[in-house]
C-alpha cells in the first residue's frame, strides 16, 4: 500500500508505544491485537528502530496482514490488519 | 507451541534483564519456557532478596547508573519483565535443589511467587531433551 492509501484507512486500534524502547511496542502490539476482531486494522506508533522490523515479522508470522510502515518525524506507524 | 529452555546461573542485573527481555520475545512469539534457575541465580529469586540485587556482571556501569537508565528507557525491570511474560504465555519457573540450598532457600515459600516449582537436575535434563531452543546464561 502506498503512504496515502495507509494513511487513509480507517484504523479501528491505536496504539502508542512511542514512550517504550524495545521490547515495550512489540508487547504493546501483541496485547492490542487480542482486543479486535479479525479483518479489522491496528497501527502502532513506535520510536524504537529495533521494532520496526520485529513488528511487521511478528504479524506476518502471527497470521496477520502487514499493510505497511508510514514514517513521521521521529516515529513510525505500522499498519496491519489482524488475520 | 515451540519451547524454549533456559538455564539461568547468574543473579546479575544485567544478565537477569536480558533474560526478561528474552522471555518477553518468546511470550510475544506464544512460546512456552522453562526457566531453571541455576547456582548463583537462586539469589535473586529468594523472597528477602529479589528486590534488592544489584550486583552487575561487568563493570562498565554501576548498578544505580543501569537502573537509572533503564528507567529513563521506561522499561521495565526483570522482575517486571518476568511477570509481564508470565501472563502472556506459558512461563514456568524451576528453582533447581541445589542452587537453592546454596543460597539459603529451601522451600517454595522461601522464593517470590513467580517461582511455580523446586526441581532436581533431571528435570532440566528433560526440557533440554524436548526444547526447540537452549539457552544458558
Amino acid at each position: 500500500m502506498t503512504t496515502e492509501e495507509l494513511q487513509a484507512l480507517n484504523v479501528d486500534k491505536s496504539v502508542d508505544a512511542r514512550g517504550t524502547a524495545c521490547p515495550g511496542p512489540l508487547l504493546a502490539a501483541k496485547k492490542a491485537i487480542g482486543e479486535i476482531s479479525s479483518g479489522q486494522i491496528m497501527e502502532v506508533l513506535s520510536a524504537d528502530e529495533g521494532t520496526k522490523k520485529d513488528i511487521p515479522k511478528w504479524a506476518t508470522k502471527k497470521g496477520h496482514e502487514y499493510l505497511g510502515t508510514v514514517e513521521e518525524s521521529g516515529y513510525f506507524k505500522i499498519y496491519m490488519k489482524k488475520g | 507451541m515451540a519451547k524454549m529452555t533456559i538455564g539461568l546461573s547468574t543473579s546479575s542485573i544485567d544478565k537477569l534483564t536480558s533474560v526478561g527481555v528474552i522471555l518477553s520475545g518468546a511470550a510475544a512469539d506464544d512460546m512456552e519456557v522453562d526457566v531453571f534457575v541455576l547456582v548463583n541465580a537462586a539469589h535473586a529469586f529468594l523472597k528477602d532478596k529479589a528486590d534488592t540485587i544489584s550486583n552487575m556482571s561487568e563493570d562498565v556501569q554501576t548498578p544505580e547508573e543501569f537502573k537509572a537508565s533503564l528507567e529513563k528507557l521506561s522499561t521495565p525491570s526483570w522482575i517486571e519483565f518476568f511477570e509481564m511474560a508470565k501472563e502472556m504465555t506459558e512461563v514456568k519457573i524451576y528453582i533447581c535443589s541445589l542452587a537453592g540450598k546454596i543460597a539459603g532457600g529451601e522451600k517454595d515459600e522461601d522464593f517470590i511467587d513467580m517461582v511455580d516449582e523446586i526441581c532436581g537436575i533431571g528435570e532440566y535434563i528433560e526440557s533440554l531433551q524436548e526444547c526447540d531452543v537452549n539457552l544458558f546464561i
